[in-house]
């Protein structure tokens, strides 16, 4: 075969896409593979998967032109295949990890899925995703933020390098100042995420898109950079209201309130979100949402007797764990006030609130954060 | 002498010889999984 097969040109395109062995089975060197792969006779050709060591095929004799090239397609094949259902079975036990609150065991699953995946293989974008999402919820946040840098060139120009490059800068930006990475993997991932936000051949939806704008600002302000930090916020705020106007239903303009509230809350123009919540309000009038929201922007304006009344319009409408967050805001504005007293009933109220809350839905680090806050709102002595 | 050299890699190239490892089965193998791609083998024997 050596003199006549392995020499026709139509074997070039195979070239780079096995790695290809010759077994004189009389050299000593070649005892450590017969040892492993008894041949019974001669010529045989195998082909292996390297990463698992098994056998794909496997052919006594000699083979011509044809035969082998049908052979190398065969084998491509089949090692694609299994590679596809190993990396399969490893994506779907890391999703039922992740969906069980098991990071750590789901980020090893993707990885594995990840490792053992065919090249090219179209589940690659949302495994890398997947593994962001579970690596930024360990406390190793330099794990996240190397591994997005690692991963995020795998992934360049696909709609999964935004949420690859954002995740990643999130994890950058929440390291130690101290932490001796920390200014190159923020340098890094924030490059790679105004890289996303440029390109233009990567269709993002708004929502998306203004996750990106949070991640480049908390990095212009992890970095120090104030100014840039309220160029981007503005940029981000005019976005938003662009995106809000382009909305064509009451409901799809509504998703960008929360955003914009912090927009103009950063920005310091709290009163800019007045006319879109209230009108809010009055297209969703069993939505506790709006009026929670005005509560917050009448709190920062410091109106304190609107943001009450917007306090007690979202009190007689929410329920869950939200309505913690509304009795936050609400011991906020009677401190805003002077009433003191006032503020430490409400947070005792959110206490038993939150200690009243089912299962599943408690949070002790919440109970937690309202007794240290308790503590803090005592009369001086 | 350019385009001599220029006309041997051309004539290299177009009989496609198949880079063979020779017997070195844990090189192969690392190489194979480097570069996540099959192994090919030939068994032989010089008789």
């Amino acid at each position: 075969m050596k003199a006549f097969v392995y020499s026709d040109k139509s074997l070039g395109r195979y070239v780079g896409r096995f790695v290809w062995l010759s077994i004189n089975t009389e050299a000593p060197e070649s005892a450590e593979f017969l040892k492993r792969y008894p041949i019974p006779a001669l010529p045989t050709l195998l082909v292996l998967d390297a990463p698992r060591s098994n056998v794909v095929l496997r052919y006594v004799g000699g083979a011509n032109i044809t035969q082998l090239r049908q052979m190398l397609d065969d084998a491509e094949q089949r090692v694609r295949s299994r590679a596809e259902a190993s990396a399969d079975q490893s994506l779907a036990a890391g999703d039922g990890l992740a969906a069980d609150g098991q990071h750590a065991a789901a980020v090893k699953a993707y990885e594995s899925a990840i490792a053992s995946a065919p090249r090219r293989w179209r589940r690659l974008g949302r495994t890398t995703e997947s593994l962001l999402f579970s690596l930024s919820m360990l406390p190793d946040k330099e794990g996240c933020a190397t591994r997005a840098m690692a991963l995020y060139p795998r992934v360049k120009g696909t709609v999964s390098s935004a949420n690859v490059a954002a995740i990643g800068l999130s994890c950058a930006v929440s390291l130690d100042k101290e932490h001796k990475q920390r200014r190159k993997l923020l340098d890094a991932l924030e490059t790679a995420t105004q890289e996303v936000f440029a390109n233009k051949n990567i269709v993002l939806s708004d929502d998306d898109r203004s996750g990106l704008y949070i991640a480049l600002i908390e990095a212009r302000d992890a970095a120090g950079d104030e100014e840039g930090t309220i160029a981007l916020q503005a940029q981000w705020a005019s976005f938003l209201e662009g995106a809000a106007q382009r909305a064509t239903t009451a409901e799809q303009r509504t998703v960008y309130d929360s955003h914009r509230v912090s927009a103009y809350l950063d920005l310091g123009t709290p009163e800019k979100a007045i006319p879109m919540l209230e009108q809010s309000e009055r297209d969703f009038p069993d939505d506790y949402n709006p009026p929670a929201r005005l509560a917050l922007i009448y709190n920062a304006m410091k109106d304190y007797d609107k943001a009450l009344a917007a306090s007690d319009r979202a009190l007689a409408r929410v329920y869950g764990p939200r309505k913690l967050s509304v009795l936050s805001v609400r011991s906020d504005i009677y401190k805003g006030k002077g009433d003191l007293k006032a503020a430490r009933d409400t947070i005792v109220e959110a206490i038993e609130y939150a200690k009243a809350l089912p299962e599943g839905q408690r949070s002790a680090t919440r109970i937690a954060a309202f007794e240290k806050r308790l503590a803090g709102l005592q009369e001086p002595q | 002498m350019k385009r001599l050299v220029l006309l041997a890699v051309l004539a290299l190239s177009a009989r496609a010889e198949l880079p063979f490892i020779e017997n070195d089965y844990r090189k192969a193998a690392a190489e194979a999984k480097a570069k996540n791609v099959p192994l090919f083998v030939e068994a032989w024997a010089p008789w």
